[in-house]
């Protein structure tokens, strides 16, 4: 905080007027604000108070105060598509993290060829993500897939597995495409956190002798901290929402071995068309990752205020 | 007429010296000129179908000779998407919106009910429609309440394609089936035996209808509910799982294909027999791009001792939006596409099965490719799936607990008693059943 002690009268009506000021010039973009996020929010508690069927006209739309969340909560797949969500941002974020990191290491200690190299991780990040869906099917496809002919060329399967409708091997390849398209982005991130380090602690550790492995340990993971939890808030928000990859893959199943929180969401939505029920579930959603949000910034935000001048 | 318009020009006058009422007069004239932009002109229909390739050329030619037929009338398509999913949420939101546009919209059979319980589509019992010209399952299903809400336009029925050079004659039983299927299997050295439309999705309901019937089951019982998990509905499920983990004549890849895997599969020469739709024949009989050309024909699936044979019923309708400005129209409409001319011609150049059974002697249908008579057979042993308005949730949730006992995570037996009490739970949530 910039806050100067007044040293006149005067300079202290000025501050008032300027806060004034600075309040009234945030208006508008408060206005969008509640127009754009606090608007559909409101509408969506609303919404999820009543029964809206809009398939069933019949029915009306009474309000039906909590009975949606009642339902979301005994819903056992709803509660198994949390389950999964939750294992699925665990998974592949943490390898996302550790590949990403050291993505990272290789292209910020590279010699030759940086900017192509560059290039070259970035390249998944910037697929479309239900076009490179599409290419994992085609890779893990039971009949024509290369993974089978891989795999059973090597020796390593005597036949062609039928990857998609297995309820565990169908994550492979979730996680999979998951940690192909995204690590790049992360790598990015430690990247820059990585050249922002300054070079001279690392040559004093060296004049004391330190081994690398210790240089890594002492310096590097320290300062990069801001940096990692930039890129974790990033994917642990973006993996909760996972969709197009699980719809293309799989579609959620087989039965809904692999649905996610967002595509079951989806389908109650737009399939079956329950928007009560549906925003009850969207509220739900909201609620844990702004809880979860919280928790985070309270814990990591801490660190990262202290570690930035 | 001199008298009449002085006194007008003289209020007009008047009435321009105000410049507020001046500026009200030019609004109020611009609103009118709205108004009449916005109203069609009476006697102008919008149709709502699907309108590319074969379709979209038999329905503007059969179009065109409707207009002929009545020079004061006009139609206009508005192509809507031809996967169901979609074509039926932009359905719902014209409809649930009171969009009084389109005036006569083409559904799949499966939509009649729930269309028809939301008020949205006019019962056609004051027309007068000759129901009993049409195969009465495609009438069946497009009753509700006792009213009937549309006319079939064309049916679509599951059946059983075979090869003939593999199979002597096509098996009537499940056992003769996999017994002959694994049998010439193994003879030819065919990757695939049976390959059927098994990922979760409408598909695998409508094999699994088939089956359930085959073994004497009922999806509905004589009281309304949900009964798939009678011993003939577990013996259905337990044969299809069977046919993939225990006999291996369907591979484990049927659990993640739908119509056009199956087709593939098929047509390329690798398997024995395949269940589906009569889109395929064409296709399997074009030596340019089959395999199997001239080596496969057609039946109905097969039974067990305790049930009967039957298809799965699909198709399109013609229904009548309940807000639409000309409904009289509209079912003149209606009933010059369901005429058995305009069957005829959209068999002739879209290759879809007319809804009549009486077309059926005509030699016009030998562009069917398949044999007449067989069709017309199997055709009579249609069942439609349940015709109540939530069948679209219904068939969801059965389609999730098929799918976890087919991929093992569940027995056949708790799958279906669980898919029951769900879906016994949803009728009796919306009012359809008494708890």
């Amino acid at each position: 905080m910039t806050s100067v002690t007044p040293t006149t009268g005067a300079a202290t009506s000025i501050d008032v007027q300027d806060t004034r000021l600075a309040h009234r010039l945030l208006l508008p973009a408060l206005g969008v604000i509640a127009a754009v996020v606090g608007f559909p929010l409101v509408w969506m508690v609303w919404e999820s108070l009543h029964l809206h069927d809009l398939r069933m006209p019949w029915l009306g739309r009474p309000f039906v105060g909590l009975a949606n969340y009642r339902e979301a909560i005994a819903d056992p797949r709803f509660r198994s598509a949390m389950a999964h969500t939750v294992g699925f941002v665990a998974i592949s974020v943490t390898i996302e993290l550790v590949v990403g990191l050291f993505l990272a290491l290789v292209m910020h200690h590279a010699r030759r060829g940086r900017s192509a190299l560059r290039v070259l991780v970035l390249l998944p990040w910037a697929i479309p993500t239900a076009a490179s869906a599409l290419v994992w099917r085609f890779l893990f496809d039971s009949q024509a897939g290369l993974v089978n002919a891989a795999l059973v060329a090597a020796d390593v399967l005597h036949t062609p597995r039928v990857w998609l409708v297995d309820p565990t091997l169908a994550w492979i390849p979730i996680i999979g495409a998951d940690v192909w398209k995204t690590t790049p982005f992360v790598a990015l991130l430690l990247l820059a956190g990585l050249q922002n380090i300054d070079d001279s602690l690392y040559d004093a550790a060296r004049i004391d002798g330190a081994p690398p492995l210790r240089e890594f340990i002492e310096i590097t993971l320290p300062l990069l901290r801001p940096a990692i939890v930039v890129a974790l808030a990033f994917r642990v928000l973006d993996a909760f929402r996972v969709f197009d990859l699980i719809y293309v893959l799989t579609g959620g199943g087989p039965g809904t071995a692999t649905e996610s929180v967002s595509l079951y969401t989806f389908s109650t939505l737009l399939q079956k068309l329950r928007f009560g029920y549906a925003s009850a579930l969207s509220v739900i959603v909201f609620a844990a990752m702004f809880g979860l949000g919280l928790i985070y910034i309270r814990l990591a935000g801490r660190h990262l205020l202290r570690i930035e001048p | 007429v001199v008298l009449v318009s002085r006194p007008v020009r003289r209020l007009h006058i008047n009435l321009m010296d105000s410049p507020t009422l001046r500026l009200g007069f030019v609004l109020g004239v611009c609103l009118i000129q709205w108004a009449c932009i916005e109203q069609t002109p009476s006697g102008s229909l919008v149709f709502a179908g699907s309108a590319v390739g074969r379709e979209g050329e038999i329905l503007r030619r059969q179009l065109a000779t409707f207009e002929a037929g009545h020079p004061d009338l006009h139609v206009e398509i508005r192509s809507v998407p031809d996967a169901a999913d979609q074509q039926h949420q932009l359905y719902v939101q014209w409809l649930n919106a009171h969009a009084p546009e389109p005036d006569v919209l083409q559904l799949d059979v499966i939509a009649t009910p729930e269309f028809a319980a939301a008020g949205w589509i006019l019962p056609l019992d004051n027309f007068h429609p000759a129901t009993t010209e049409f195969f009465p399952a495609t009438i069946e299903a497009n009753r509700w309440k006792g009213s009937l809400f549309a006319l079939p336009w064309f049916v679509d029925v599951g059946m059983l394609y075979w090869r003939t050079d593999l199979l002597d004659a096509a098996p009537s039983t499940f056992d003769e089936f996999s017994t002959a299927v694994s049998r010439a299997q193994r003879e030819h050295g065919l990757p695939f035996g049976f390959v059927w439309s098994g990922a979760r999705y409408e598909g695998l309901v409508t094999v699994f209808l088939e089956y359930l019937h085959g073994f004497g089951g009922r999806f509905l019982n004589a009281a309304g509910h949900v009964a798939v998990d009678s011993d003939a509905g577990i013996r259905a499920l337990t044969a299809l799982r069977d046919s993939v983990h225990r006999d291996r004549t369907s591979p484990p890849d049927v659990l993640a294909w739908q119509e056009e895997q199956t087709r593939f599969a098929f047509q390329s020469g690798r398997a024995v027999a395949m269940r589906n739709w009569p889109y395929a024949y064409p296709l399997l009989a074009d030596p340019a791009t089959s395999r199997v050309a001239g080596r496969f024909a057609v039946g109905l699936m097969p039974h067990a001792a305790a049930g009967t044979s039957i298809a799965t019923l699909g198709g399109q309708q013609l229904a009548i939006n309940a807000r639409s400005r000309h409904p009289e129209a509209a079912y003149v409409l209606v009933e010059h596409l369901t005429s058995p001319e305009q069957m005829l011609e959209r068999a002739r150049i879209a290759g879809e099965y007319p809804a009549r059974p009486a077309l059926y002697d005509r030699k016009a249908l030998a562009a069917l490719g398949a044999p007449p008579d067989q069709i017309r057979r199997i055709i009579e042993h249609a069942v439609p799936r349940p015709v109540t308005p939530v069948y679209a949730e219904l068939s969801e949730l059965l389609q999730v607990h098929l799918h976890r006992a087919l991929t093992r995570q569940q027995e056949p037996a708790a799958a279906l008693h669980n898919a029951s009490g769900e879906m016994n739970d949803l009728l009796v949530r919306t009012g359809l059943l008494a708890p």
